[in-house]
């Protein structure tokens, strides 16, 4: 399993099954073999190729956070063929993992400044690991903001996370559903009329956005009208992966590979893609 | 270094000797194409017949189907087995100056930023000699992009077939150290030099095909937004795929697990830009439209390639021309974008 082949996976045990909502669920996972444990180190931001064998390979962020090395996770929203059998497993089981791949956030650049974190749905999931990063560091960064939503109440992932920094008076945290229930009491909204109300000054700032597209769309267009510039906005990309590594031909936009460029972008390189597919 | 040469009568024997330490491959339409086959101790006469392979010497170094590892769950759990290429020295016989180009470019790519065992394994264990070109297809337009019929830098040894011999010139190290150990050789003069020179010459003035590769970076820049364009010229395009899997140089693949739990094998294909379920995400697929992947093929080929690499990724081998049921042509798509 050592030697230099990158595509062999190691063999991961599962440690516990989080069901987060009805389709997502999250998962902690640990080397096999222990031995491997100490050689391996990620940074938030960074995805793998997980794998379920007889079923194919998919991939995600690593959802923990660096800081925290007792145990590994990912988040998982049931989407297709790999993401259902994933969903199948249970405490004990073993899955493939090959990484860490790609960028990250970039620490150095966020050390000193505001943090806004604006997430949707599943896409907390990479901007948790950076989230317990930053907190884990605290005094390195200045206010630290979080605004989370989801469709529904029953759709909020990561209720723990959510309910540990709303008690950490050193968040600024604001949770919000596009729709409530009857017994919802909390914001309801959608995130960027909701970001806007917030306000957030771009003095000295820089936002991290992750979620689904129509949502990163809009949520864009609010950080610009509150005065962000595309260098203050960090956000990560999505394409079709199968590599991870820059070989397979099919996650690039334009001369970018999202795999091994990416995921994580500044919106100003975004905007200087050269050619846009989108 | 100087020029050896060998009577074709004698390829036979050569070939049968060179087998017995390594795997040798030679041209071969045994299988009802024309590709690189093992050689079968049969018949050396390929020179006479062959201009170029059906499907590119690539499918040796990257086959079109190859099981990377295999995974078998017992008492203890799941155990990975890496299914390496065993390191078994090759010879590749008649690899044309195109198809050795297009090694090269496969080899960035594969050795970029992290090393593909499986490709460079067998890369590195393989000689290759090369055998120039005295009657390129009426679709070659190598000339377009550096290659020369009659000469390349690209192979370990180059051969030239001047009538009833072939000329031998070493390369590379790799190929002194091969041209050393084959008997049966006797030193070329310096008539039969001169005559394989202008055998490449006069193959060099029989391609007439081009594409004009000056300034083609921005144009290709500009054309992206020309959506007519990409319409127009795919159309009749019907996303088979086959220009991908005969092309020397594409790469493109897929990773998948044999459908079994307890053993089986994690197995990687060629794949296809060409293919709409290429990119196809769960909530969106950028390329979902055929000229979107039209464009992203000779994008991809003619500038993200460049940007990345410094080279073109096509050789103008011109299989894509020969292969594709609907004469979908690269020259044509190239000399269109310079015309915009
Ligand atoms: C960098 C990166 C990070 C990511 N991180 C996360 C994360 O942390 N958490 C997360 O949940 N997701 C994440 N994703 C997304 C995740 O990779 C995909 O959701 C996952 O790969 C889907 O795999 P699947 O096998 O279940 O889906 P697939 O089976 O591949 O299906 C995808 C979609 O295509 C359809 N489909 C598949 N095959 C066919 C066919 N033959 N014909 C018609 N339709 C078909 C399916 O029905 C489904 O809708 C990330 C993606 C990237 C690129
Ligand atoms: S071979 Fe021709 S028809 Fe087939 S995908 Fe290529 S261009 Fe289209
Ligand atoms: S694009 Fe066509 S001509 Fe160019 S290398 Fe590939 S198959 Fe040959
Ligand atoms: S996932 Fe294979 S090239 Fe990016």
């Amino acid at each position: 399993m050592e030697g230099d082949n990158v595509y062999l996976p190691h063999v991961m045990k599962i440690e516990k099954v989080i069901r987060e909502t009805q389709n997502i669920k999250t998962f902690h996972f640990n080397f096999k073999d222990e031995s491997q444990k100490s050689k391996f180190s990620f940074k938030s931001g960074q995805f793998a190729e997980y794998s379920i064998f007889g079923e194919g390979e998919a991939t995600f962020c690593v959802s923990s956070s660096p800081t925290r090395m007792d145990y590994l996770e990912f988040s998982v929203m049931k989407a297709g063929k790999v993401t259902a059998a994933i969903h199948e497993l249970q405490e004990g089981d073993e899955i493939g993992f090959r990484g860490p791949y790609g960028n990250w956030f970039p620490l150095e650049l966020l050390e000193g400044k505001n943090l806004v974190f604006v997430g949707g749905g599943i896409g907390l999931a990479p901007l948790r690991s950076l989230i317990w990063n930053v907190l884990d560091n605290r005094d390195t960064y200045e206010d630290v903001t979080i605004l989370y939503g989801a469709r529904s109440p029953a759709d909020l992932s990561f209720k723990y996370d959510l309910e540990a920094w709303e008690k950490d008076d050193a968040v600024n945290m604001y949770t919000t559903v596009d729709n409530g229930d009857e017994d919802w009491t909390g914001r309801v909204g959608l995130i960027p009329p909701v970001l806007e109300e917030i306000g957030p000054s771009p003095e000295n700032t820089v936002a991290i956005t992750c979620g689904p597209p129509i949502m990163i769309k809009f949520t864009l267009m609010s950080l610009e009208k509150l005065g962000f510039t595309n260098d203050q906005i960090l956000t990560t990309l999505e394409m079709k992966m199968k590599c991870g590594i820059g070989k397979c031909g099919r996650c690039n936009i334009g001369n970018i590979y999202v795999c091994k460029d990416g995921p994580v972008f500044t919106n100003a390189q975004i905007q200087n893609f050269l050619s846009n597919e989108f | 270094m100087g020029y050896k040469k060998i009577k074709k009568d004698q390829l036979k024997t050569l070939f049968n000797e060179l087998s017995k330490d390594c795997s040798l491959f030679v041209p071969s339409g045994s299988k009802g194409y024309v590709g690189f086959d093992p050689w079968d101790g049969n018949s050396a006469d390929f020179t006479e017949w062959y201009r170029n392979t059906t499907i590119p010497p690539k499918a040796l170094f990257f086959p079109p189907v190859e099981a990377m590892l295999r995974f078998r769950k017992g008492e203890a759990g799941y155990e990975i087995e890496e299914l390496l290429p065993n390191g078994r020295p090759q010879i590749v016989f008649g690899v044309r100056p195109c198809d050795a180009r297009a090694l090269k470019i496969t080899d960035t790519l594969f050795s970029d930023t992290y090393r593909d065992p499986y490709y460079l394994t067998r890369r590195e264990n393989a000689t290759i000699v090369g055998l120039a070109c005295n009657e390129p297809c009426d679709t070659c337009f190598c000339t377009s992009l550096d290659i020369s019929p009659g000469e390349s830098q690209d192979v370990d040894l180059l051969c030239s077939d001047i009538g009833d011999e072939l000329l031998m010139e070493a390369v590379s190290d790799k190929g002194e150290d091969l041209l050393s150990k084959m008997s049966g050789l006797s030193e070329a003069s310096g008539e039969e030099e001169s005559k394989a020179k202008q055998l490449g010459d006069s193959a060099k003035e029989k391609i007439t095909r081009q594409i004009d590769t000056s300034g083609l970076l921005d144009k290709m820049r500009s054309s992206f937004e020309n959506r007519e364009y990409w319409e127009d010229v795919s159309r009749k395009c019907m996303s088979c795929g086959i220009c991908t899997y005969v092309c020397p140089t594409c790469h493109c693949f897929d990773i998948c697990d044999e459908n079994n739990k307890k053993d089986g094998k994690r197995v990687r294909n060629w794949d296809s830009c060409k293919f709409p379920l290429f990119t196809r995400m769960p909530m969106e697929n950028p390329r979902h439209e055929k000229w979107r992947r039209i464009r992203q093929r000779y994008h991809h080929k003619f500038e993200y390639f460049q940007m990345n690499f410094e080279t073109i990724a096509c050789t103008g081998c011109g299989r894509c021309i020969r292969e594709c049921p609907v004469n979908v042509d690269v020259t044509e798509i190239i000399g269109g974008i310079q015309a915009l």
